[in-house]
């Protein structure tokens, strides 16, 4: 009785809320183009200013990219976090892997995520992509070679020391980068004008890119960090 | 092309998080250089905020201080900016040294997985530095979000199932709360197309009154999440007393504080009170917020477990704070402010010693609680000031703070904010002797030694010294030296008062230049 009593309370105070913010979502104005002209600003002058033909890529680590650096050092957080709270438990973990066939496959294939995530992550400023993409991607060969191969083979390639050392040493480029910034330019995280070049070739728009592969490495070590800490590894008996 | 002017105000920022990183570098094993690391570099941070305040005293003084940083490229409409104005400086303030005293307690108490611990701790120092810091709307939600996922961690440092059910629900009412936060950037956005604080604060009033509306319920929601008042705040106990004691001191001690900035900055300077009052809320969450406090003190009077119970006092004065903040009186913010600082100290120096007299008890039970205060005499009798302090006793700087938080609720002749200060404290001092009188309820065996003999004896006093129980009589100290020179707040407390009633003085400096 009281269950049901409890639901009608919830579906009635849901409905209130819903009623309230259409009321108030009617009086958003219609979309006009933001009013002063941001994405305006971006597409004239982003090139000009930075050297980044990715146009978001240049407001990630140029225009914005104090709040980049927040987002990195939140997943840098979130790592020693999921560490702190998951390490040391000890679930059994195969090693066995799948079949003869899929293991070859994968040998076959990994050079190439590999060269991928690399592209993605070193023509953040070209193309589509960047240090988070392509970390994510550099994180995948990890998981999938866990998968395939079972958790141990990758346990003993990567130790999580040196995953650790490439995460912070990411997160050190960042920071370093930013510092230089502030040395050679007079302001925190700008862009480093004399690292310019012609735009459109690989080492151009100034900093962007060794921040690119900073993060992408930081990115990447960390999402491998997350993955091995859930699956955890008493991988003594069975290895 | 050089620009050096206020580097401080980055490094603020930048320390904590290079700090972490190296933390996470340098192994478990080199236990010296780790905390070499950690002091150095928490009183470096001490030393950078203190040293705005000196060199800059004579404009503190007149209320004319404001610094200012900004990154980005300076022509484009998106850059970033940090201010420092009277108000956060105040906060920056008391909350470094807060933390620092914090900290220097935690050297010594937490000694298994240390390393990830102070990187956790460090990150949040980063982020509590942040929000205080910006002047922007984007990056104060930024570090609202990073404050929240880098405790979370934190609360369960102990992993059991208790402390791991409520560091997920404080994640998730945490995150809730973000998400409401966001809400209400994106509309600001979409209405105004700018994010920094005092572009907004000097076109808030263009936007029609509904959406006005919308906005600031938005806000308020996910403010009053934060804060734990009443109908949202059954996490905040469970999350506050489930870590370890000196991160019960930075969530209930300073992060509340932290949250009570970030409210005035928003409800004084972006948003202006006018603003607010035009819809009539102030009066419904001033009600909401005195109701929070009695509930909060009522629930601590029933609640056997005493983390618990001191985490339900932190509800009921945080209620108490809040209410009188929305007064919108000078009277109101003297009282407010000065009782931010004592609750900081009260709430810190108790849940510090509640940790270092609990260390051998199993769990914070009243049952445990038996012939505590004969064990650790000294270190108790200190806790028993800072709970007078905090029931407001006379001479005691909780006594001074509430006083004036009473003078203000009268002078508004709001007599219900008076009936639940004068009920906080009967209430407050009924659940406070019941742990005490607990405390001495059993002799253990043969007792011979007096506290005097224990005391006055300095060999023996010095032989057990360390650094834990300094930093609590260090707390004990500054409450009862408050208590008598609270006279010391005066100045500052006037210049941020200054600010809050003067938002055009922030919004004028910050597009000025």
């Amino acid at each position: 009785m009281t269950g049901l009593l409890k639901k009608i309370l919830i579906i009635v105070v849901l409905l209130f809320t819903t009623l309230a913010l259409y009321l108030n979502f009617i009086l958003m104005p219609e979309y006009q183009g933001l009013k002063t002209g941001v994405s305006n600003y971006i597409i004239q002058s982003a090139l000009r200013d930075t050297g980044s033909l990715n146009l978001i890529t240049a407001v990630l680590y140029d225009y914005r990219a104090f709040d980049s650096l927040g987002e990195s050092t939140v997943i840098f957080g979130a790592v020693s976090g999921i560490v702190l709270i998951l390490s040391r438990k000890m679930l059994p973990v195969s090693s066995k892997g799948l079949s003869f066939i899929v293991k070859r496959t994968l040998g076959i294939i990994t050079p190439f995520i590999g060269l991928f995530g690399l592209y993605v992550i070193s023509h953040g400023h070209l193309s589509p992509g960047g240090g988070f993409q392509g970390g994510v991607i550099l994180a995948a060969i990890s998981i999938i070679f866990s998968i395939v191969y079972g958790s141990a083979f990758d346990y003993r390639r990567y130790s999580p020391q040196k995953k650790t050392i490439l995460e912070t040493g990411g997160a050190l480029t960042f920071l370093t980068i930013g510092l230089a910034g502030l040395f050679f330019e007079g302001a925190f995280l700008h862009n480093l004008n004399f690292l310019t070049a012609e735009p459109g070739t690989l080492l151009s728009a100034g900093s962007i890119p060794y921040i690119n592969i900073g993060v992408g490495f930081k990115v990447g070590a960390g999402l491998a960090i997350i993955f091995y800490s859930m699956i955890q590894k008493t991988f003594e008996e069975d290895y | 092309m050089m620009n050096w002017m206020n580097i401080e105000l980055i490094l603020l920022i930048l320390m904590p998080i290079l700090t972490a990183v190296m933390l996470c570098f340098s192994s478990e094993s080199n236990h010296k250089i780790n905390i070499t690391i950690t002091l150095t570099s928490i009183s470096l941070e001490l030393y950078f905020i203190t040293a705005l305040l000196v060199s800059n005293f004579a404009a503190v003084k007149n209320a004319s201080f404001f610094l200012q940083y900004t990154i980005g490229r300076a022509e484009s409409p998106f850059v970033i900016n940090f201010a420092l104005d009277n108000l956060s400086l105040f906060f920056s303030l008391i909350v470094t040294a807060a933390v620092f005293l914090i900290v220097i307690f935690s050297v010594k108490y937490v000694e298994d997985r240390a390393n990830q611990f102070f990187a956790l701790f460090f990150l949040v120092l980063a982020a509590i530095q942040g929000s205080i810091l910006t002047a922007d709307l984007f990056t104060l939600y930024l570090f609202i979000e990073a404050i929240t996922i880098f405790t979370t961690p934190l609360i369960a440092f102990k992993k059991n199932e208790t402390t791991t059910r409520a560091a997920l629900q404080y994640l998730f009412y945490g995150l809730i709360g973000g998400v409401f936060f966001f809400i209400s950037i994106i509309l600001i956005y979409f209405e105004l197309g700018t994010l920094r604080m005092a572009e907004v604060a000097a076109a808030f009033v263009n936007i029609e009154p509904g959406m006005q509306l919308t906005i600031i319920i938005f806000f308020l929601l996910a403010l009053l999440i934060k804060l734990g008042i009443f109908p949202i705040h059954f996490w905040l106990p469970r999350a506050h007393s489930a870590c370890p004691a000196p991160i019960s001191a930075l969530l209930s001690g300073v992060l509340l504080k932290v949250y009570l900035y970030i409210f005035m900055r928003i409800f004084w300077t972006v948003i202006s009170f006018t603003i607010l009052s035009r819809f009539q809320l102030h009066h419904f969450i001033l009600e909401l917020a005195l109701f929070s406090s009695l509930v909060g003190h009522l629930f601590a009077l029933q609640s056997d477990n005493l983390k618990k119970m001191l985490a339900y006092s932190s509800i009921g004065h945080i209620g108490m704070i809040l209410a009188v903040l929305l007064l919108n009186t000078k009277a109101a913010f003297y009282g407010a402010i000065l009782h931010i600082i004592a609750h900081l100290l009260m709430k810190s120096a108790l849940f510090l010693s509640t940790g270092y007299l609990l260390q051998t008890t199993l769990s914070y039970q009243i049952s445990d609680l038996k012939g505590v205060g004969h064990k650790n005499r000294s270190v108790f009798v200190a806790f028993i000031i800072v709970c007078l302090a905090t029931i407001g006793m006379p001479p005691l700087f909780g006594f001074v703070s509430k006083w004036y938080v009473l003078l203000a609720f009268l002078e508004s002749q709001h007599y219900f904010g008076a009936f639940v200060v004068g009920a906080g404290s009967l209430i407050a001092l009924i659940y406070y002797l019941r742990y005490i009188s607990q405390a001495y309820l059993t002799f253990k065996g043969s007792e011979t030694v007096s506290i005097w003999q224990e005391n006055l004896s300095f060999k023996e006093f010095f032989s057990s010294f360390n650094a834990m129980k300094a930093v609590i009589y260090l707390f004990t100290f500054l409450i009862i030296f408050f208590g008598f020179s609270f006279k010391f707040f005066s100045m500052p407390i006037d210049t941020a008062i200054f600010e809050l009633l003067n938002p055009q003085k922030y919004i004028d400096l910050v597009l000025g230049g």
